[in-house]
């Protein structure tokens, strides 16, 4: 599709790089960084993944037409090494992770007899406002969400980022993270239990 | 117990695990089995409706939340000239 511009099919110049490494810093930086940090959730590690992905780029040594063509390839590069500390750290289980996995949530449950297993009256999910949706235009709503994202364990939340965040396929987490399916199911109902009890109680229970 | 309760326990999940189904639905296809069961349960537990909404709505949320501009956060000057550097060097 490129080769179809004429100017190009006639001209004899070498397809011109669109910037030079020097200036994508300039160009891409804070976007990557941004996104980075979105998924990192530390600038240490956010920026060491730009320099990485720059370096790798400046390696790969590809010239591009076009700024967004040039930035998803950076992007593309960036997730890659994303994963690769996602990767180093589901390999970490923390004691206090393994204290997460057991909570369970037991205590909003009736422990045995007749109704085993459903919710103890008060500890039911909480009605939210009719709208939630509304609450994302909401700065305070976005702090008290990382907030409370930020309090899972690391490699729940990595998995529940990709998920989530990017859609990545749960075949394709699992592959790439070495987990199998039910580790991952139960990482995810993990994360969206926690996550939903702590914007209950820190956001909507408050509005 | 009526028999009632008794064929509802036998064919329908309770609320623990009902919420793990409706978790795990959002990853997986389910199998017919626990599709009926699930809305078994749901046709008669507010709860758990409630549940699968609120989790429906963390998905929604973590996905715009990549686009939300508020975050306004530029990679720090130090760091910029840093990878510059590091991008001479490796040239």
């Amino acid at each position: 599709m490129e080769n179809e511009n004429p100017a190009e099919r006639s001209g004899t110049q070498p397809a011109p790089a669109l910037s030079d490494p020097e200036q994508w810093v300039d160009l891409h930086g804070d976007y990557l960084y941004r996104y980075a940090l979105m998924r990192l959730r530390d600038p240490a590690k956010a920026e060491d993944a730009v320099q990485e992905t720059f370096l790798a780029a400046l390696k790969g040594g590809r010239s591009f037409r076009g700024r967004s063509a040039e930035k998803s390839w950076l992007v593309g590069i960036l997730k890659n090494k994303i994963f690769d500390y996602y990767r180093k750290i589901s390999r970490e289980t923390t004691f206090t992770d393994l204290d997460f996995y057991q909570d369970e949530e037991s205590d909003r449950f009736v422990a045995d007899g007749l109704g085993q297993g459903g919710w103890i009256h008060e500890c039911g999910p909480a009605e939210w406002p009719a709208n939630p949706g509304a609450s994302l235009d909401n700065e305070i709503f976005w702090k008290t969400f990382h907030e409370c994202a930020g309090k899972l364990p690391k490699n729940v939340r990595a998995v529940f980022c990709l998920r989530e965040m990017d859609g990545v396929d749960s075949r394709e987490i699992c592959a790439r993270l070495g987990l199998t399916d039910s580790n991952l199911w139960v990482m995810l109902h993990r994360a969206r239990m926690a996550l939903r009890r702590c914007l209950e109680t820190n956001w909507f229970g408050k509005m | 117990m009526t028999w009632f309760a008794k064929t509802l326990r036998a064919l329908a999940p309770n609320c623990r695990e009902a919420i793990r189904l409706q978790s795990e639905a959002l990853d997986r296809p389910l199998t017919w089995r626990q599709r009926f069961g699930l809305w078994l349960h749901l046709g008669l537990c507010l709860w758990c409706r409630r549940y699968g909404q609120q989790i429906k709505f963390l998905r929604a949320a973590a996905q715009r939340c990549d686009q939300d501009e508020a975050v306004d956060q530029t990679l720090p000057a130090a760091a910029r000239e840093r990878i510059k550097h590091a991008l001479k060097d490796g040239k």
